[in-house]
């Protein structure tokens, strides 16, 4: 886990100057919008925002401070039956305690054209519906009234949120074509944001400053009665800093396999608070750098605070450390203690959920509840443990300093000069691996004394699937045979998950159903709890109808059940980068007995593929010795990500893979030479 | 002193706890933990009917978990509405000595808005708790009680709860207060287990003991079909604001009709005249029926908003004509309201909607059955059934959503049970023809196409509206034995009139067939290869159920590459049995160097005892390995 490599392209933002504003006033829709039939730069498209305007703002009101103001007017038009889920709309509100987000001054039409005409249809009030999704959110959500193909949506309105010092995510990109988008974020100077884009697209933003003013009253009453008030008007005024995103036609974004999580592709921009420094008072800091985003959380009693107390764990702990002397042995009992104990409840999160003690007592918590108790039980053993802060596949890759780029973490212990990272949220994982959805490049260590520094997640060693296979085919093409396979580190982890606490009965069933013709006995699995060490099954089986008898000759492909028949990547192209989360490799050794009475006519050729840069690489042999053919496949990838540049040479390997792997095996009868012999069948 | 007396204390609380409950694991029976991930213990429900608008029930879970796909089993949810109030709720955790672990109070409980999964809308909460297991096995003990005005759906009683769940014991309890009251009972499947049943004045109960988990195999009928339950309804009841007296569906029906129904089918004068001007020179009641229809699937979207008695009411025709959405009950009402302008008559109905034909209990007549809304025109005798919810479907046709089964039609003279329209075997037909070339390095390249009927034409005539990726994707996904397949050109007809879906698809491929020395290998059947085989049984314990049937032509011709002769082909193949019928056959034309093959394929609907599951199996294993089939080529 040392140096890492960003494959990511990043759109950086580019200060520029120009942009003309379209200005589009709701309601004045056109007749040549409502007659379009497709969207002309992407006629695929169900439908396109033809214009959207976004502004974020703040208002001040006395008495409550300021308050951050969302304004949203997209004009949408629907081309056909698959574009009506665009006219439903929902918006996710946060809430915390009393404090609420809240949609307001919502306007909405719907227009058609009928015999020419522009026909408008009011969105009413039972067309609109607020939902208690959980403790933190609400949904509001409406669907327009009289749409059909063709049909043009426009609304209108504002979300007020209390909560001034957090934006949600700006997202640019949808998953159908934008026209035109004018998006523009206007902050006073007391706040300072951070911002940071994230996807393919170019963004170029243009910048101005307007002034702002706040009035204050303040009552002033006389005399000790109330005999009269007089009032005080005062102003301040400060500066908007403002930023506008300027795009036009922006494409839609659409999905392709093996990508680790397509919103991490999707063009935003994220506005993170880095300090606020109001008028005579001392500014007050969130995030600038790395150093400071971590430090504020380090401080944060959900955090930082959780790692300080040992009192609930103490008498515990004693037993499991006595009579052990090496750090190693102390890091492994702990980390199986924690991960026996311990049941995550589904949540992540860096901050703890319940507190560690509670969830210690409960035994079940969230991430952070589980890796920082973990840390904390480490430390106290007196090994060097800290936290690790990550962002998991479906959360983004945090580029920037931020504090809303984590959404987990786990633990990192220093041995001899290496450092292990451990996670106890799941009962599969061990030293150095970790659930693979916290796969996600990097992690940011954070030391006692608050010294941070980058450590990559991603793993280096080879995960795999070795399989060993007996088999003997006999005149009538049954196969009978013995499998031996194991599964180690990602495969293994991957395994277990899926089966392991699962009735035998139902797994053999899935594996036979899988290799179908497959008739399965004498199963036997070692170590699928032992979690240090491979997952090895073996079983026997007989097979029937997998070999094809035409005439004297009989025709397989070698690898049976286990053939890559199909090749995953079937796109002409690319523009995200291949994640197959870990390195890997699958092999196969398999013997088999030709039946009494046959000859190999035919065998495939050997072959030997590689990819550049060492990405990956396809070998491929098949040897006859005597009554036996003797195959050996390997198929490896040795890097968890493959950028998109590569993708033309990774599908032509997997073609190649394809094209091998289904080539047949001939074998003729004894005596028989079926060049010249007229009885083949059916002629 | 006082240590001793602690120490007393807690003695005392473990026994209590001891006999507070039996949920030891190490008392479950072997027979009880075979094929299931959790055992219900307990569970025992208890209603109690004072008046025909007031009804108690009390509700006893406890649950065995025994793994962590039990957990679902184990959940801790009660829904609740206007109507129907929680009184009690809390929830005990033990362990696997029966131990209490954790007790979940009502606090704990979250309060939040059902979710449906397709609605936009409800108005339905749900109290709910989420458990993490913190170790297996374990036992969820859940009470709860409820108060309910409504009592014209009585809470269903399944002795099992769900495939690969056992039951050691649970006891059903119902009682009313005067003979008004008195539920009637229907039992399904109750012969094959421990059940015994008491009747006294006023109450009846039925208690069962030690049922084995089912388990789900492939083809078996649905869970409903084979699982004991119970279902129990009021002859008088009151729903949702409204009393009612039924003994069978014909009252039933008239009471939807006039408490559901009556009155919802106003309309704006301006829609009146547009749909009379649109039928207007058209006498026939069909013709007219079909130009409705079309208005109504140009026009109105599916969106689900479920408020109030809204699960069982459709919102009124003017209220959907204003937005021009709605449910399928709205939009069912809306159309037959415009049907009423132009008078031709139509019946709303009331269907249990899926790919799994269920039918309503022609002999049980509750408010419990049906999840869809239809409509039924009659027409010379015959009836024709429309999906008002689809934008795409053809008059007359509702394809596997809604087929063959009773369903509730509310005539004017009241509720009918009547059968839907059925598409068996030879209706969901499908016609394939290619041309195709082979080349030489084993490419394949040629024309198809594919006529659809039945069922196969719903499941195909989507394509017409999809994106051209979608449909590309499509097709490699249909013919995804054929690697690199490129789609170069493609066309539909859809011809809505005789439900008839027509492709036409241009396609090439590299490598499709294998090259070995001087000899070429490729399967015959490229483009309709039929490879299911279901799941094999150690031991089969249910019958299984072939619900359609089907039928397939086809007829495929490939010319072989230059200066190659056939070498070897398979025999044509015969097979014919009660399952159906699978015939192929090859003829090589040496002339022009070129192989027809022929294929038919004909699987028939019907219920199968299990013991002829096996040989079902072999008739599907004998098809695919058919389809399989390779010719061999040779260089001359």
């Amino acid at each position: 886990m040392k140096h890492i490599t960003m494959i990511f392209a990043t759109a950086l933002l580019i200060w520029s100057a120009v942009a003309s504003a379209q200005e589009v006033k709701f309601g004045k829709v056109s007749q040549a919008e409502l007659a379009q039939e497709t969207y002309p730069g992407d006629p695929s498209a169900p439908a396109a925002v033809l214009y959207k305007k976004m502004r974020l703002f703040y208002e001040y009101r006395q008495g409550l401070g300021f308050s951050l103001v969302t304004e949203l007017h997209e004009r949408v038009k629907i081309y056909n039956q698959d574009g009506f889920e665009y006219a439903t709309v929902s918006e996710r509100l946060y809430k915390d305690g009393r404090d609420r987000e809240d949609v307001v001054s919502l306007k909405a039409f719907t227009y058609n054209l009928v015999d020419g005409k522009v026909e408008k249809n009011k969105l009413e009030k039972s067309g609109h519906f607020k939902t208690g999704l959980n403790k933190y959110y609400d949904e509001e959500k409406f669907t327009m009234p009289n749409v059909k193909e063709g049909s043009i949506i426009e609304y209108q309105y504002r979300v007020n949120s209390p909560f001034y010092w957090s934006m949600d995510e700006i997202v640019l990109q949808y998953d159908i074509p934008i026209q035109y988008q004018e998006v523009s974020v206007a902050v006073p100077e007391y706040f300072n944001f951070k911002p940071s884009s994230k996807g393919y697209l170019p963004l170029s933003p243009t910048y101005d400053k307007t002034s702002g003013k706040i009035n204050f009253t303040t009552k002033q009453r006389s005399g000790n009665k109330v005999t009269g008030t007089s009032y005080n008007n005062s102003t301040i005024d400060y500066t908007i800093n403002k930023t506008i995103f300027t795009m036009r036609e922006v494409p839609a974004l659409k999905e392709e396999p093996y990508v680790n999580d397509m919103d991490n592709y999707r063009a935003a921009v994220n506005y993170e608070l880095q300090f606020v420094k109001f008028p005579r008072s001392t500014l007050e800091n969130y995030s600038t750098t790395w150093e400071k985003v971590v430090k504020t959380i380090y401080k944060s009693d959900n955090f930082g605070g959780q790692l300080e107390s040992s009192r609930y764990f103490k008498d515990d702990l004693a037993l499991l450390v006595q009579g052990k002397a090496g750090g190693p042995e102390k890091m492994m009992a702990i980390f199986q203690f924690v991960q026996q104990r311990m049941n995550w409840n589904g949540y992540n999160g860096f901050y703890a959920d319940k507190g560690v003690k509670t969830a210690y007592n409960e035994k079940s918590g969230n991430t952070a509840d589980i890796n920082l108790m973990l840390t904390a039980m480490l430390r106290e053993a007196g090994l060097d443990a800290d936290p690790v802060l990550i962002s998991t596949r479906d959360h983004g890759v945090p580029l920037f300093p931020t504090r809303k780029g984590f959404n987990y973490v786990i633990c990192a212990v220093s041995l001899d000069g290496g450092l292990i990272l451990l996670d106890a949220s799941n009962k599969f994982t061990k030293p150095n691996l970790l659930r693979t959805n916290a796969l996600n490049w990097f992690g940011k260590l954070i030391k006692e004394d608050g010294s941070i520094s980058t450590v990559s997640v991603m793993p280096e060693n080879t995960s795999r699937v070795n399989t060993i296979c007996h088999m003997q085919l006999d005149p009538d093409g049954m196969i009978t045979g013995k499998l031996r396979r194991t599964h180690s580190d990602y495969k293994a982890y991957g395994f277990r998950n899926s089966y392991v606490g699962i009735q035998e009965d139902s797994y053999l069933e899935k594996l036979e159903s899988k290799n179908s013709g497959m008739e399965i006995s004498a199963y036997n699995i070692k170590n699928d709890k032992t979690v240090g060490k491979p997952v090895m099954e073996s079983y026997e089986f007989t097979m029937e109808d997998q070999i094809s008898k035409v005439g004297d000759k009989m025709y397989f492909s070698p690898l049976f059940h286990n053939t890559m028949d199909e090749n995953p990547f079937s796109l002409e192209e690319r523009n995200y980068p291949i994640d197959f989360s870990y390195p890997w490799e699958e092999r196969y050794m398999i013997s088999i007995t030709i039946p009494e009475g046959y000859q190999v006519e035919a065998l495939p050729e050997e072959t030997s593929l590689a990819l550049p840069n060492n990405y990956g690489s396809f070998r491929y042999k098949i040897v006859q010795q005597g009554k036996m053919l003797q195959l050996m496949v390997n198929l490896k990838m040795n890097k968890a990500v493959i950028p998109a540049t590569e993708y033309p040479l990774v599908k032509e390997l997997y073609k190649k893979v394809v094209e091998k792997e289904t080539e047949k095996v001939v074998l003729t009868k004894n005596g028989a030479n079926g060049d010249q012999d007229g009885t083949s069948g059916g002629r | 002193m006082r240590i001793l007396f602690l120490l007393c204390a807690l003695l005392c609380t473990t026994v209590s706890q001891a006999q507070k409950n039996n949920y030891q694991i190490h008392l479950l029976d072997k027979g009880l933990v075979e094929n299931a991930n959790a055992v219900v213990r307990l569970a025992q429900m208890d209603i109690h009917i004072s008046s025909t608008r007031k009804m108690t029930y009390t509700v006893r879970r406890a649950v065995t978990v025994l793994n962590k796909l039990g957990n679902k089993h184990a959940r801790t949810y009660v829904s609740y509405d206007k109507e129907k109030k929680i009184k009690k709720i809390e929830a005990y955790v033990y362990d696997k000595t029966g131990k209490e672990i954790m007790h979940i109070k009502k606090k704990d409980f979250q309060d939040v808005s059902a979710v449906d999964g397709f609605s936009l809308y409800l108005d339905d909460r749900l109290l709910q708790h989420r458990y993490t297991p913190t170790q297996y096995p374990y036992t969820m003990e859940f009470v709860y009680e409820v108060e309910s005005s409504d009592t014209g759906a009585l809470p269903p009683w399944y002795f099992l709860s769900n495939y690969l769940v056992s039951l050691e014991k649970g006891k059903y309890s119902i009682s009313h207060t005067g003979e008004a009251l008195k539920p009637v009972v229907k039992e399904f499947n109750l012969s094959d287990i421990n059940v015994s049943k008491s009747e006294s004045p006023g109450r009846l109960t039925y208690t069962a003991e030690q049922i084995p988990a089912i388990k789900n195999e492939s083809l078996s009928p649905s869970f409903a079909k084979i699982a004991p339950h119970i279902s129990v309804r009021l002859p008088n009841f009151h729903f949702k604001g409204h009393d009612a007296a039924v003994n069978d569906w014909k009252d039933l029906g008239q009471w939807i009709d006039d408490k559901l129904l009556n009155g919802r089918t106003d309309l704006p004068q301006g829609t009146k005249n547009k749909i009379r001007d649109l039928t207007s020179g058209v006498s026939d009641d069909l013709e007219k029926a079909k130009i409705v229809y079309k208005y109504v699937q140009d026009n109105t979207r599916y969106i689900s908003v479920q408020i109030g008695i809204g699960g069982f009411q459709p919102i009124s025709a003017i209220d959907v004509d204003r937005v021009k959405y709605g449910d399928c009950k709205g939009l069912s009402n809306y159309t037959k309201a415009l049907l009423e302008v132009v008078g031709v008559e139509a019946y709303y109905t009331v269907i249990q909607a899926g790919n799994a034909k269920v039918d309503f209990d022609p002999d049980f007549a509750d408010l419990r059955q049906g999840n869809h809304a239809i409509l039924a025109i009659p027409y010379n005798n015959e009836y024709y059934w429309i999906d008002c919810t689809s934008q795409t479907h053809p008059f007359g046709f509702v394809g596997d959503f809604t087929d063959d089964r009773k369903a509730l039609v509310v005539t004017p003279n009241g509720g009918e049970i009547i059968k839907t329209v059925a598409y068996l075997n030879e209706d969901n037909y499908q016609k394939t023809k290619a041309e195709c070339q082979l080349d030489p390095d084993g490419g394949i390249a040629g024309k198809v196409n594919i006529d659809t009927k039945g069922v196969q034409y719903d499941n195909r005539f989507y394509l017409e509206d999809q994106a051209d990726d979608d449909v590309v994707k499509h097709y490699k996904n249909y013919w995804s034995n054929i690697n690199n397949l490129n789609v170069m050109e493609y066309g539909f007809v859809n011809d809505r009139d005789s439900i008839v879906f027509t492709e036409e698809v241009d396609f090439e491929a590299s490598n499709y067939a294998s090259i070995s020395g001087n000899r070429i290998l490729f399967t015959i059947n490229a483009l309709n290869k039929n490879s299911f085989v279901p799941d094999r049984y150690r031991n089969r314990k249910q019958p299984f159920e072939i619900q359609r049937g089907f039928f397939d032509e086809d007829e495929f011709i490939v010319k072989l590459p230059e200066g190659y002769t056939v070498e070897a082909m398979p025999d044509p193949a015969t097979i014919e049995n009660e399952f159906g019928r699978y015939r192929t056959n090859l003829q090589y034309d040496e002339i022009n160097n070129r192989v027809t093959y022929t294929r038919g394929l004909l699987i028939k609907e019907g219920v199968y005892p299990k013991e002829k599951y096996a040989t079902y199996r072999n008739f599907r294993k004998k098809v695919s390995s058919g389809d399989n089939a390779q010719i061999v080529l040779v260089r001359k």
